[in-house]
């Protein structure tokens, strides 16, 4: 009796010394003004929040909205093949999750949106995370675990209506070319005019071919031992880039324009989508599987070891939509430029892909669901983290675009301290020399940026490389993750291509069908490799235009997986618990609407594309009309996926009504009940 | 080469490995290893053949290469995206 007092007792004491670290880690982030912090407090604030998510509402969603029940076999142990399905140990399975679900995005956008300080990025990731992001995941994961892994897609189609299952498919398509566009575009710009980063990049192609034929041919199947063998060879391409870059005929070789990267991507893209995955696809993705875990896990460490302190203000002035990484205010677009980290669609994919058919018991899903989209959120907090220890004038000189900055850092250096910044004379010039490079002047896409955050913690971890180094190791991690998505999403473009095309003209639906296999490969290609030309000709950088895109299509889709799972959430006749995705999907439905509106109507030329489309008929530039062209394109594209989602939501919530007012009976489509032999020893 | 289908404790001590550490180092190295194929999505060929004995004792398993030009093709070659943004 004592024990179990002792035990309550000391429960508590935990509990509230979290709550306190956390608490303590807001109040020092609310009311920091104008002085630097250490970035301990925004670890304290978040890791706080994640764990008291995780005990108490994680376990609410799993105890009382989903009920879940260990003594229901999961699709793993039902329909065991030891191939998609196979029970997995849930720590496993974790890092398999989460190795899927993290990429470039929770990098990348919170580097964008330091614009406006590091506050708004840091209060949205972690609240987005708790009340969104991780409530989608866990959701769409056990509705899809219920119904033996299904899609989303098929989801939508059997819960909502075969039209609305229509439509999420061919949202998902066009997302999935933004979301290639975009990402390429990164690549695009942290690598133009670096010699040392290209040749690294481009080393990975002999590599992965050399690791796909040991892995096929010599020992197959030896998977690790190739991809040993894969990164000792990376790094010393790493160490032989340096010297690339200052042998003047060599760097000559391997300094590229923007335009003739961006082909040679697009050319890229359809070759690795073509060719067998053997040779290509599988070894670069297990090279930067490994990079990617490796990566980020000694990043934490070194952020946790050196505790950095932010140089970024809190809050810029930028908030009021002035800014000029990108245009619009901090409501809405902070909460469409940090997509994943704080709530990501795609993750619905994923979700109710892989990851539902290798689930040994129900209640593991909490931690494989909710538990590794709180690690993304983690992630996205030491971009954050990289961003705000960069001197801001550094930040700016380095994400504004060209045409703002003028062509020399004198030129830049005026326009910042307009903005109330200091750029040293010579600053600029020495940081590029610093980090082995010609120039670190708008060098936008956040890649660099977050390279040289990046650079200046791991270097001070471990001084023996150097900046020069660690900068180029940062600008391979981001790039080799970034093109391996690009080759797996634009094979996954292709099927999904090939799907739709089938039903137009049944022959090209067989996968395996070569004529098809080219066509929709090319189509696809074609429509994010024009994107991403558009984007690399464009004198505001492109990032302006089709970051936002990107960010209003991603959010919009997890809309649809929000719609989808209140639909399940109501039939199951758990419509007192419907708030924990409404909630959500309200949130995100108003600010990505919004958004997507003052992207299409603005009267601000910089932000809204017709108004732009409209300044551009005055303009005699011979860029006019394609600029005019592409400016109503994206315009179209953005109404287009708000039309889609508003139609979903409206289906969704007709649904829903029916069911409510039971003028419909809810008809359930969970797979039938089986008594688990996990569950035995409990 | 085909890897080595189970250690055994008669099979460990031919491997050579007598003393107990190094026993039970490479027990926990190839489950640290196991771990880390699983984490990853690597074909393991040794429990394939483990599944296949204890399921599908009437056909000859697949030989090391066969098993892997037939997991590639599925892991990487269709539907459905295995990483996101």
């Amino acid at each position: 009796m004592l024990a179990r007092e002792m035990r309550r007792f000391l429960s508590a004491a935990i509990w509230i010394t979290i709550a306190a670290v956390g608490a303590a880690g807001f109040a020092v982030l609310a009311l920091s003004r104008g002085e630097s912090i250490s970035a301990a407090w925004i670890l304290a604030a978040g890791i706080a929040s994640y764990v008291i998510a995780y005990r108490f509402y994680a376990r609410f969603l799993a105890v009382r909205v989903f009920a879940l029940d260990d003594h229901r076999a999961t699709p793993a142990e039902r329909l065991n093949n030891d191939r998609d399905f196979v029970p997995t140990n849930k720590w496993v399975l974790f890092g398999h999750h989460f190795a899927a679900i993290a990429g470039a995005g929770p990098l990348i956008g919170p580097m964008l949106a330091a614009q406006f300080g590091f506050l708004p990025g840091t209060l949205w990731l972690i609240a987005g995370v708790v009340a969104g992001g991780a409530v989608q995941d866990f959701t769409i994961l056990v509705a899809s675990m219920r119904r033996d892994g299904k899609s989303l897609g098929q989801m939508a189609k059997e819960e909502i209506n075969p039209a609305a299952g229509m439509a999420a498919m061919i949202a998902i398509l066009a997302i999935m070319v933004i979301l290639l566009a975009v990402l390429a575009l990164v690549v695009v710009n942290a690598l133009k005019a670096s010699p040392w980063g290209l040749f690294i990049i481009a080393s990975t192609i002999p590599i992965a071919v050399l690791m796909g034929w040991w892995m096929r041919s010599v020992r197959p199947g030896h998977v690790l031992e190739a991809s040993a063998m894969g990164i000792t060879l990376l790094l010393m391409a790493l160490v032989a880039g340096q010297w690339v870059s200052l042998d003047p005929t060599w760097s000559r070789w391997f300094t590229w324009s923007g335009t003739g990267l961006s082909w040679a991507i697009v050319v890229y893209g359809f070759v690795a989508a073509v060719l067998p995955v053997w040779l290509l696809l599988t070894p670069r993705g297990y090279l930067s599987t490994f990079l990617k875990i490796g990566t980020v896990l000694g990043l934490a460490v070194a952020i946790f070891l050196i505790l950095p302190q932010t140089r970024m203000p809190a809050l810029t002035q930028f908030v009021d939509g002035t800014g000029p990484v990108f245009a619009g205010k901090v409501f809405p677009f902070a909460f469409i430029t940090i997509a994943c980290g704080a709530i990501s669609g795609f993750h619905a994919l994923v979700a109710s892909g892989t990851t539902p058919k290798m689930v040994t018991r129900e209640s593991e899903a909490r931690l494989i669901g909710y538990g590794a989209m709180l690690m993304e959120s983690l992630v996205g907090l030491m971009a954050v983290i990289a961003a705000a220890t960069l001197e801001p004038s550094v930040y700016f000189a380095m994400n504004v675009p060209a045409s703002t900055l003028g062509p020399t850092t004198d030129t830049a250096a005026r326009v910042i301290a307009q903005w109330g910044f200091t750029l040293h004379p010579g600053q600029m010039e020495a940081l590029a020399r610093q980090m082995g490079e010609a120039t670190l002047l708008s060098r936008t896409g956040g890649a660099p940026s977050l390279a040289v955050g990046m650079a200046s913690i791991l270097g001070r971890v471990v001084r023996g490389p150097g900046l020069a180094l660690w900068y180029h190791f940062a600008i391979m991690f981001e790039a080799l993750f970034i093109l391996t998505t690009v080759d797996a999403g634009t094979r996954v473009g292709r099927f999904m291509l090939q799907e739709l095309g089938g039903h137009l003209w049944k022959p090209f639906g067989r996968t395996s069908w070569y004529p098809s296999i080219v066509i929709s490969s090319a189509l696809i290609v074609a429509g994010w490799g024009y994107f991403l030309y558009q984007g690399v000709v464009d004198p505001l950088g492109g990032i302006n235009s089709l970051w936002p895109l990107f960010g209003i299509a991603n959010q919009l889709l997890a809309a649809v997986a929000l719609c989808v799972a209140t639909t399940i959430l109501i039939k199951l006749g758990r419509q007192r618990y419907a708030w924990v995705t409404v909630v959500p999907l309200v949130w995100l439905a108003s600010a990505t609407l919004t958004a997507g509106w003052q992207k299409v109507f603005a009267t601000d030329p910089r932000l809204g594309f017709l108004a732009h489309a409209r300044a551009m008929t005055r303009s005699v530039s011979p860029d006019a009309a394609r600029l005019i062209f592409n400016d109503r394109l994206d315009a179209a594209l953005a109404l287009a996926f708000m039309t889609v989602v508003v139609g979903l939501i409206l289906a969704s919530a007709r649904e829903w009504w029916l069911v409510l007012s039971k003028r419909k009976a809810p008809q359930v489509n969970e797979a039938p009940f089986v008594e688990s032999a996990y569950a035995a020893g409990d | 080469m085909p890897p080595e289908i189970e250690v055994g404790s008669d099979q460990g001590a031919v491997a050579g490995a007598q003393w107990w550490p190094a026993r039970s180092a490479q027990r926990a190295l190839r489950g640290f290893l196991g771990v880390v194929r699983q984490v990853v999505g690597a074909p393991d060929y040794a429990r394939y053949l483990e599944h296949h004995a204890a399921c599908h004792p009437d056909r000859a398993p697949l030989s090391p290469r066969e098993y892997y030009a037939d997991f590639v093709t599925w892991r990487f070659g269709s539907a459905g995206p295995t990483r996101c943004c």
